[in-house]
């Protein structure tokens, strides 16, 4: 592990990702301290424009803080892109180790099954989903998930199918050790890494598709995300241009801090593959 | 220069603001005639037949294609259409129409009082549920000759005149529809009407293509050679093309509220909000009045102190309506201005909060209302987010649900909510589109009842008699009488009277002179020159 | 014998597409069905007032009162006959609305494709090949903050920056509306439009193909026949060159075809964003009304479509694949 991070720190742009996204994260923290109150609320005139009255970043069309809505919108996107995730982890790793470790027909059966998820255009999937259930942040949550774990599960097969032929997966076998035993205690530790570079790069993806069911106005309407500020902003693009503006560098950036962070990882866990 | 090239140039020119788009207009008569308009509709209607879809988009167009008997003035007063006099018996049950002796029908045949008996009798039942409910009342209805229409109700009802405009009773050729089933009628793709407008050309997506039907009863009208509706979905897109003169006309809410507002000041372009008294509605917060604490009045009337109307007037409405009193719209028949006043003032809901006895949990809140929000636009998003806002700050938290309209329209009708931001047509008289909302005996599992559950023998029994009286002035005392007592128990917190911009190019003279504004015929229509 | 071979081949790729519908088709049905909500009372609400009466008549004209299996069992018979139902807010057939903005569709999604196939592999090719030198950063960061831009905030940000400000492409549509154009006209105008929708949903599949592309250059440049033939002869580098190209290609063709799905959904965001008639639109339109018919339509026409996609870039592959001899 020390070593893993020792060599993380050396990594250019792991660290410039980790470094705006502990900013991030401490904006998320810190939200409640730095704008105090309700980003909903009316604080001052329609259509103010950045640097005015107050206003860092402007106010939209009911006066609302636009800054305030970004910093409160930090949690929002983080904890949906995270908890969404760790469900998707969750089905993606139990789906893709039954599927490699049992292997023959029925792991067969059950990669085309996650290959039909990955037929459907997965967005239209969300949409109908959120739609469906009516938009609320536990369906976002869901439909995410739903999304995203097809692509989880090929990667655990694929390393449960290699790494279930290793001399020491063979040699627990020959111990006795039950099918459960062996998954869990010695097939998934050594399967985890590219398991954690692809969960850190579906958080990434995770905050894109939610800001997407945000803008079409299929977002959790109590919660203030970014992607809801921006598609609020749509029909003004022209008078408040800011509107849209500042809530699209906030995704931007955040996605690239874990996008890049996800890859430092890659780099340092599997050196193998690097690509420098 | 050739003349096809000739015509997009001057297209372009006028696109580009250099040079007045020739409307091919020439002068005859003191009026121009000639020309075509070209206007918006949004969304595009699923179908043209009135009788069998009264949506807004379908009204707007089917107006120019169809006839009814009457139409309404901007005060309300019944005027001539198809009916070119009519009178009321003393005791108020007997209608008897005298119709125009020389309509026909696009495709040439006599229109006689044949075909007003098969519409209200055969066609519209069977389609127009509101049409049903309301002639239902009559215990005949008979053709003594090819162009009388005797209506004979069962007891009186006096707003029984208001119900003969184009979106109740629009008259169906018999001769077309009779024997077939009406819905799946061919010509409900190519209507064939009597009004001063047939259809030539429908592109789904694209536009709606109507010419002048030179056979209108009508002599030497209409005006215009043809109408052109042209279906934009996008909003900006809508705004652009009136700017740029693509189109020269639009109502309703075509045009983003801050667009119109924007627009309304160009030099080429006037804007009104006349036309729509026969709709007339009012933007209201309903609060399902069945459950503690909402039963209880004082609770309902702090939310009415709570919002402040005039920030949604200005603010979200971008200054087109104006503050609510009561249930009864100022244009509305029988408005009554003297009710109890409910001033923005938190103060004052808190204090009604407080006497009720309804207390602040820790977190500060006295109770939690559910409100489901149908995706109907910007303005019904911002509205119930600046509602939640308000009644944050006297300690109601209110949830929104995104809801989809089947889901919404199933919520509402099984009373399945706390809160609901809504708006209804009051039709030119309460009671056709008023009482409805207040009285015991219409409360169902339906939309556009009395889903708040609201019941008070003294209502009711207002309601009831006004609706059977004849003389106007009497009338007027039941309801202001009602009124006042609505008002005072609040059972729908009543927020801002709806107003929408029709804009159009102000070279178009006659556009709006009725009640039903820019659904109206348009047969007098004309551009100046 | 050969040709029988890819006939047979052929075949079961068909039979595998129509198994891969049906089950599609299954799986949308039961998704849309496990929805709450009764459907006919949104159809009647729309008619400004209802009744019991009418509400039956609804049920009945859509079927809504028979058992699911039914409904399923009669769905699937129609859709195996390319009848997919009648769309009461359309006013016509859910195949007729489809068919008409499927070629609207197909313009943005294949442009898009184009685009970024094309682009990304120009300059991840370029950027492989200078590695480490100012190009290659430069490309590579470029495709890094677009991988994190949010689709649809690039697409309103081109729309200020090229329609608002510099008001050289049209913001919103297929064509300029209330002026009918012929030939030459036609054609730039409805170029014009697509411009900024196509370009905008290619963006981000332009960059993970460039960086990809690029990756995979560089992996190829160590090949050993690659050190072998350079250290033979400079001469031999045009050779050489495309010899590279055609094997650094095929995880980037891989990759698209992987793609494919996510691409077309994206179109629905760009459609709405940009107001394009196509499937995308007709999508939100219908999810909003609740238009069970029309979304169970687009949903089962949209996977075709990534079926279709597929194919494509198998194809591409193989007439890629220096491995396989040309038949």
């Amino acid at each position: 592990m020390k070593a893993i991070a020792k060599a993380f720190l050396r990594h250019p742009s792991g660290m410039l990702g980790l470094v705006i996204l502990l900013a991030v994260i401490v904006l998320a923290a810190s939200a409640p301290l730095l704008f105090p109150g309700d980003p909903w609320d009316t604080v001052a005139a329609p259509f103010t424009p950045p640097d005015t009255d107050g206003m860092l970043l402007g106010s939209d069309s009911l006066g609302r803080d636009i800054a305030a809505g970004i910093a409160h919108g930090t949690r929002v996107s983080l904890m949906i892109g995270v908890t969404s995730t760790l469900v998707a982890l969750i089905i993606g790793v139990v789906v893709g180790a039954l599927s490699g470790y049992v292997g023959g027909r029925v792991g067969e059966w059950l990669m085309r099954f996650t290959e039909l998820f990955q037929t459907i255009p997965g967005f239209m999937l969300c949409i109908l989903l959120v739609a469906i259930l009516s938009p609320s942040i536990r369906t976002v949550v869901i439909a995410i998930a739903l999304v995203s774990w097809p692509q989880v599960a090929r990667l655990t097969r694929g390393e449960f199918l290699a790494l279930k032929e290793r001399e020491f997966v063979q040699a627990a076998r020959c111990q006795g050790e039950s099918p459960l035993s062996l998954i869990v205690r010695y097939i998934l530790p050594n399967a985890l890494s590219p398991i954690i570079v692809a969960g850190s790069l579906s958080v990434a993806s995770a905050i894109l598709i939610e800001s997407a069911l945000s803008f079409m106005g299929l977002g959790d309407p109590n919660l203030m995300s970014w992607g809801f500020m921006i598609g609020a902003a749509r029909t003004m693009l022209r008078q408040a241009w800011w509107m849209s503006f500042f809530p699209g560098i906030a995704i931007l950036l955040t996605v690239l801090a874990i996008n890049l962070v996800g890859e430092g990882l890659n780099d340092v866990l599997n050196p193998r593959i690097s690509r420098k | 220069m050739k003349k096809r090239e000739f015509h997009k140039f001057m297209l372009a020119a006028g696109a580009m603001g250099l040079v007045e788009i020739p409307l091919g207009i020439t002068k005859a008569y003191g009026q121009t005639k000639g020309g075509t308009l070209n206007a918006i509709i949004q969304p595009e209607p699923p179908i043209l037949n009135l009788a069998i879809s009264q949506l807004t988009p379908t009204q707007t167009v089917s107006g120019k294609i169809f006839l009814s008997l009457l139409t309404y003035d901007v005060n309300l007063k019944p005027m001539p259409s198809l009916a070119k006099s009519w009178t009321i018996s003393p005791d108020g049950k007997t209608y008897t129409f005298k119709l125009e002796t020389n309509v026909k029908w696009h495709d040439g045949k006599p229109l006689t009082s044949d075909d007003v008996l098969y519409t209200v009798k055969e066609f519209l039942p069977i389609t127009h549920p509101r049409a049903k409910a309301i002639f239902g009342r009559c215990e005949s209805i008979t053709a003594p000759d090819a162009h009388t229409v005797v209506f004979k109700l069962a007891e009186p009802f006096s707003p029984f005149i208001g119900a003969f405009d184009i979106s109740n009773l629009p008259v169906m050729p018999k001769h077309v529809y009779a024997g077939t089933d009406v819905t799946k009628n061919p010509a409900n793709l190519n209507p064939i009407g009597s009004g001063p407008f047939k259809l030539k050309e429908w592109v789904r997506g694209s536009h709606i293509h109507l010419v002048r039907n030179d056979n209108y009863f009508k002599p030497n009208l209409p005006y215009l050679d043809a109408i052109i509706y042209r279906v934009v979905p996008d909003g900006a897109s809508r705004a652009l093309a009136l700017e740029n003169g693509t189109v020269q006309l639009t109502q309703w809410t075509d045009l983003e509220l801050f667009d119109a507002q924007k627009l309304s000041k160009k030099s080429n372009l006037a804007v009104t909000t006349k036309g729509y008294e026969y709709f007339a509605p009012i933007m209201w917060l309903e609060i399902n009045n069945r459950n503690a604490p909402f039963s209880d009045k004082r609770f309902r009337q702090a939310c009415l102190h709570a919002i402040d109307r005039n920030f949604i007037k200005d603010k979200i409405l971008y200054g087109f309506g104006k503050v609510a009193t009561g249930p009864i719209n100022s244009k509305t028949k029988f408005y009554e201005p003297n009710v109890r006043k409910y001033e923005f003032s938190i103060a004052k809901a808190n204090a009604l909060l407080d006497e009720m006895g309804l207390k602040k949990d820790a977190k500060g809140v006295r109770a939690t209302a559910r409100l489901p929000v149908p995706p109907y636009g910007e303005m019904v998003q911002r509205s119930c987010e600046y509602i939640r806002q308000s009644l944050a700050k006297i300690g109601v938290t209110v949830v929104l649900e995104s809801t989809d309209p089947g889901s919404y329209t199933q919520r509402i009708s099984n009373w399945d909510y706390e809160m609901n931001l809504s708006w209804l047509y009051q039709f030119g008289d309460p009671a056709l589109g008023v009482t409805r909302n207040y009285v015991t005996s219409n409360i169902r599992k339906i939309l556009f009842t009395n889903t708040v559950g609201y019941s008070n023998p003294e209502v009711d029994r207002l309601a009831e008699a006004a609706a059977v009286v004849v003389d106007e002035t009497k009338r007027g005392v039941l309801y202001s009488q009602m009124q006042k007592v609505l008002v005072e128990d609040v059972p729908i917190c009543w927020l801002v009277e709806m107003e929408f911009p029709t804009l159009h190019d102000k070279r178009i003279q006659n556009l709006v002179t009725t009640a039903i504004g820019i659904h109206e015929s348009f047969d007098t229509v004309y551009f100046k020159a | 014998m050969g040709w029988l071979k890819g006939l047979a081949a052929l075949g079961a790729r068909l039979a595998k597409m129509v198994a891969v519908v049906l089950l599609i088709a299954v799986f949308n049905f039961m998704l849309v069905h496990s929805a709450p909500g009764d459907p006919a009372l949104v159809i009647a609400g729309q008619s400004g007032a209802t009744d019991e009466q009418f509400l039956q008549r609804v049920r009945a004209d859509y079927g809504l009162d028979k058992p699911l299996p039914t409904q399923l069992a009669t769905y699937l018979g129609k859709v195996v006959q390319f009848d997919l139902g009648y769309s009461h807010r359309q006013q016509r057939t859910v195949s007729s609305a489809i068919l008409e903005r499927l070629p609207a569709t197909l313009l943005l999604t294949l442009s898009a494709f184009t685009i970024s196939l094309v682009g990304g592999v120009v300059l991840g090719s370029l950027a492989g090949v200078r590695a480490g030198k100012a190009s290659d950063t430069l490309i590579s960061l470029l495709a890094l903050v677009i991988y994190a831009t949010p689709v649809f905030w690039m697409g309103l940000m081109l729309v200020l920056l090229f329609s608002v400000q510099l008001g050289w492409l049209p913001a919103f549509g297929y064509q300029t509306i209330g002026v009918t154009m012929s030939g030459w006209d036609a054609v730039v105008d409805k170029l014009k439009h697509l411009a900024l929708p196509a370009f905008t949903l290619g963006m981000l599949y332009l960059a993970i193909y460039a960086r990809l592309m690029r990756a995979s250059v560089i992996e190829v440049s160590h090949q050993d026949y690659v050190k072998t033939a350079r250290a033979k002869g400079a001469s031999e580098s045009r050779i050489l060159w495309r010899h590279m190209l055609r094997n650094a290609l095929l995880p980037v063709v891989t990759m698209a075809g992987v793609q494919a799905g996510t691409l077309i959904g994206g179109s629905v965001v760009i459609e709405t964003v940009f107001a394009w008639p196509g499937l995308g639109r007709l999508t939100y339109d219908a999810v909003l009304q609740r238009d069970y018919q029309v979304m169970l339509g687009i949903f089962l026409v949209l996977s075709i479509l990534v079926i279709a996609f597929n194919w494509l870039t198998d194809i591409l592959y193989r007439v890629i694949d220096p491995r396989i001899k040309a038949a």
